[in-house]
């Protein structure tokens, strides 16, 4: 019954429409510096990755959060922050091996996916599937069925070769 | 906003659209290819067309089979003058 | 609020910076982007300036809706007056820099005098600032960016900036953001390399207030569905623009070797489709789903290992088509140098084409071109010539200077070969078969020019009753409406309507590929009027934006008046109406235009705009519109 974000660079088109809703979403204004995902970008070298919150299993920073403020929502899976809680150590955003844990300046508070409470916008607007909610259950099958897919490209390149050769 | 705007919205969606084929440039009638092809005559008008496939079901005129255009074309046009306006 | 933003006035000169309001009045009037650029054009430029003299302005602008939850609105508006044309200088790109420039507090720059070396804009968090370009003065468009996010040790910088072709004051060259976005047309960058500027740097963080968020978001979600749902979307994210090029070589509507054919057979190499098997995906402007844009590697040559993207339709003609070529490669190479150098593609395939025609007439002989051979299919002779025309050396020194002046310069009769309007290059389309086009480009404020007006959806074959829902909205009209593009009748209106569908979004900051521009199913003035209120909370029904789009157009009007513009400059090259079209399908073949005819369309069309017999707009259409007191001066 779990979903999870699933992210495909390969299709990323870099449009950031993602951190538009993901602001206007959680902070009822369009700004996209106050988003819980960020398209990084190497514009001139044509490199486009989208970061965002993994939900870790074991997740670093629920670790390494001195006073216990993160915590998982057991219903959507999203590793969830108390801000009556938090004192604001920003020691989460230190540990998070993706950098998907940001910072608002506005409310001086970290910010990371909640997952929309189970809609997530950025998966909702994404036309091109780069950012997938999917269950965890099917996880495994769409990525063999990705490989499958560019071994099958291969087998059917190899057969045309032998067939135009007679 | 209104419900009219709403409706008309609706309306302009996904709902209805007509997919598998395309129009062929010449009679403007609707062509359906067979799934794949490269190439595929106008059953209408006998215009011949080189197709490409944008997704595996939409298929789209690449170009003309140019002999067979030119052809066609001067036929048509020694028989009617092109239906000059 | 989105309607919180600022404009600055920025004097090189003197370096001063001032800030000012927008009154709430103006931008009902005139909305923002382009509306609001022409409303500044027309107040803030002396009659008569040079349009490389310090007393041009260079304008900046941001459409009403860029940044919020309205599907495309990515556009940045920048204008002057054009050195190509002396007319309305006037162009607008995607990418990422106008809802930057939004987030950093400013919706409209308006930039005056002149730099007594080369500097750029910072703008930051409501903060201006004119700083030193000494280091990127040399650099090309791309390389610029990257130096600048350096300097300023932010990432997140977006930029507009000149190549060395804004530099040499190419007359056509471009203002660039990303990689490949270029506010294109009408010579910008010249202006801007005028007042030895390089660049525009913005970045903010400032909230753009959402009217009704949730259902903006709604909102947001059903546009994209129905723009996104159409075939046409379909096809672009996919082949992006090259599609057009495609079909319309297919039917026989494209320039080739200058003007003397309108198709190009045997060509597979350039088609859509093979370029595409080079592409390794597609790129998308902010917020938008149709993601166009083509990111691909040079393979091979000089350029080889070099990130590009691109090329659109426009490419295809430049190094393809209208100069006889019909290699990929060039295609990709010549599009890549133009993006670098910061030239219109279309002006500098133009000119190209125009001198291959020349030198196969033997009006220009390789004593002219230092022993470049510019005969047609030249493949190396092509690039050569975009390197030349960028850095003004040989031939491109006088190709540089854009059709009416190089024409001038190399004499005898190569005017007759020029394929333009009021100074400006047609696009790599052959109109011919299409008096509604013919006529679009004949009356464009800007010259010859498909992004004014381009009743396209003309060629769809779509039943009367199809078209009158359309060309019936939101402004009646009962006059005769025609399925046949041959027809001569009824297609002022569709140029007329056309030109408000396009000014409204240029307006707007909306891409024109989320319009009836290709798709008669596309988003449309009810569309932008529930968008306008959802996410500013401003109330405007789809009659006010039309009347906002027809004040934009009107203004322009005015202006290109005001700087000498006659009757007779709304006409078409020789032509256009002397040679016949000679292949393509039997509905486009042995087509001209009719001189008798289309100045009948073109009497209707001013009739139709409430412009006099001479083109200038009658009093009581300027009191209607409320422009009877321009320049009003109020900001």
């Amino acid at each position: 019954m779990s979903k999870i974000l699933v992210i495909d660079h390969e299709k990323c088109t870099g449009c950031r429409l993602c951190e538009l809703v993901c602001s206007v979403k959680h902070e009822r204004v369009s700004n996209p510096y106050r988003a819980r995902i960020k398209i990084v970008k190497w514009e001139m070298a044509g490199k486009i990755i989208p970061v965002v919150c993994q939900q870790c299993e074991d997740a670093p920073c629920m670790g390494v959060c001195p006073v216990n403020a993160l915590s998982r929502n057991a219903e959507t899976g999203a590793v969830e922050i108390d801000y009556d809680v938090c004192i604001g150590c920003r020691m989460c955003m230190n540990a998070c091996p993706f950098g998907a844990m940001g910072y608002d300046w506005v409310n001086s508070h970290v910010i990371k996916c909640d997952l929309c409470g189970g809609d997530p916008q950025c998966a909702r607007f994404c036309e091109t599937g780069a950012i997938q909610y999917v269950e965890k259950a099917t996880l495994g099958a769409l990525k063999q069925r990705k490989g499958a897919a560019a071994l099958a490209e291969v087998m059917t390149k190899v057969s045309t070769a032998y067939s135009e050769a007679g | 906003m209104s419900e009219s705007t709403k409706k008309n919205t609706d309306k302009k969606t996904v709902k209805g659209r007509t997919s598998g084929q395309f129009r062929c440039l010449y009679c403007f009638k609707r062509i359906t290819a067979p799934p794949g092809a490269k190439s595929t005559t106008c059953p209408h008008c006998g215009y011949a067309w080189r197709i490409s496939w944008f997704s595996p079901g939409e298929p789209r005129i690449r170009g003309p089979v140019w002999e067979n255009n030119e052809a066609m074309t001067r036929k048509i046009m020694a028989e009617s003058k092109g239906g000059s306006k | 609020m989105a309607l919180k933003r600022k404009i600055a006035y920025i004097d090189l000169t003197n370096r001063t910076v001032k800030t000012a309001s927008i009154p709430i009045e103006l931008r009902k009037k005139f909305l923002g982007g382009r509306g609001l650029d022409m409303y500044l054009l027309y107040n803030h430029m002396e009659p008569g300036a040079d349009a490389l003299g310090p007393g041009n302005v260079a304008l900046v602008s941001a459409g009403l809706l860029v940044g919020t939850l309205a599907s495309a609105s990515a556009r940045i508006h920048l204008a002057g007056k054009s050195p190509l044309t002396g007319f309305i200088g006037s162009a607008n790109c995607g990418g990422f820099f106008a809802p930057e420039m939004r987030l950093a507090g400013f919706d409209h720059l308006v930039i005056k005098g002149k730099a007594d070396k080369p500097v750029y804009l910072w703008i930051h968090n409501g903060d201006i600032e004119i700083r030193d370009a000494g280091h990127l003065w040399g650099h090309n468009a791309q390389d610029s960016q990257t130096l600048i996010r350096e300097e300023l040790g932010d990432d997140d910088i977006q930029s507009l900036t000149i190549g060395v072709a804004g530099e040499n004051l190419v007359r056509f060259s471009c203002v660039m953001t990303s990689m490949k976005n270029a506010a294109g047309r009408t010579g910008i960058g010249a202006i801007w390399g005028s007042k030895n500027l390089k660049a525009v740097a913005a970045r903010g963080t400032m909230d753009i207030g959402i009217a009704h968020p949730e259902e903006a978001l709604d909102y947001n979600k059903e546009i994209i569905t129905q723009v996104t749902s159409a075939k046409v979307s379909k096809t672009m994210q996919k082949l992006g623009t090259m599609f057009i090029w495609g079909t319309t070589n297919t039917t026989g509507l494209v320039r080739v070797r200058n003007f003397q054919s309108n198709q190009i057979p045997h060509a597979d190499d350039i088609e859509p489709e093979s370029i595409e098997e080079e592409m390794i995906g597609t790129a998308g402007c902010f917020g938008c789903q149709v993601h166009c844009r083509g990111r691909y590697f040079i393979k091979g040559g000089p350029y080889s290992g070099t990130y590009a993207e691109g090329p659109e339709y426009t490419s295809l003609g430049a190094f393809g088509a209208e100069v006889g070529c019909t290699s990929k490669q060039t295609v990709l190479v010549g599009n890549h140098l133009v993006n670098s150098y910061g030239m219109d593609t279309l002006e500098t395939g133009s000119m190209i084409a125009w001198a291959m025609e020349l030198f196969e007439k033997g009006i220009l002989t390789e004593k002219d071109t230092n022993g470049l051979d510019l005969s047609f299919g030249n493949n190396d002779a092509v690039i050569e010539a975009v390197n030349q025309i960028a850095h003004r050396e040989g031939i491109g020194d006088i190709l540089a200077e854009g059709p009416l002046r190089a024409a001038e310069k190399i004499g005898q009769n190569s005017i007759q070969y020029l394929i333009h309007v009021k100074g400006m290059s047609n696009l790599h389309s052959d109109e011919r078969p299409t008096p509604a086009l013919s006529l679009n480009i004949a009356t464009a404020s800007r010259g010859a020019d498909h992004l004014r007006s381009r009743p396209a959806i003309d060629l769809y074959h779509l039943p009367e009753k199809v078209l009158r829902k359309i060309f019936g909205n939101p402004v009646p009209y009962d006059g005769p409406l025609t399925s046949d593009f041959r027809d001569y009748e009824g297609k002022p209106w569709e140029v007329i309507w056309q030109e408000m569908c396009y000014g409204a979004v240029d307006c707007l900051g909306i891409c024109k590929y989320h319009t009836v521009f290709l798709g008669p199913n596309m988003p449309n003035f009810d569309e932008w009027s529930k968008l306008i209120y959802l996410n500013t909370g401003l109330e405007l029904s789809p009659k006010d934006i039309w009347d906002s789009a027809e004040r934009c157009y009107t203004l322009e009007k005015l202006f290109n008046l005001r700087e000498g513009q006659t009757r007779d400059m709304d006409w078409l090259p020789d032509r256009y109406f002397d040679e016949p079209t000679d292949k393509g399908l039997p509905v486009v073949r042995g087509r001209s235009i009719d001189r008798e005819k289309f100045t009948k369309m073109i009497d209707e069309y001013y009739k139709l705009h409430e412009w006099d017999k001479k083109g200038i707009p009658k009093k009581a259409k300027l009191e209607s519109l409320g422009l009877n007191n321009e320049p009003s001066h109020q900001l």
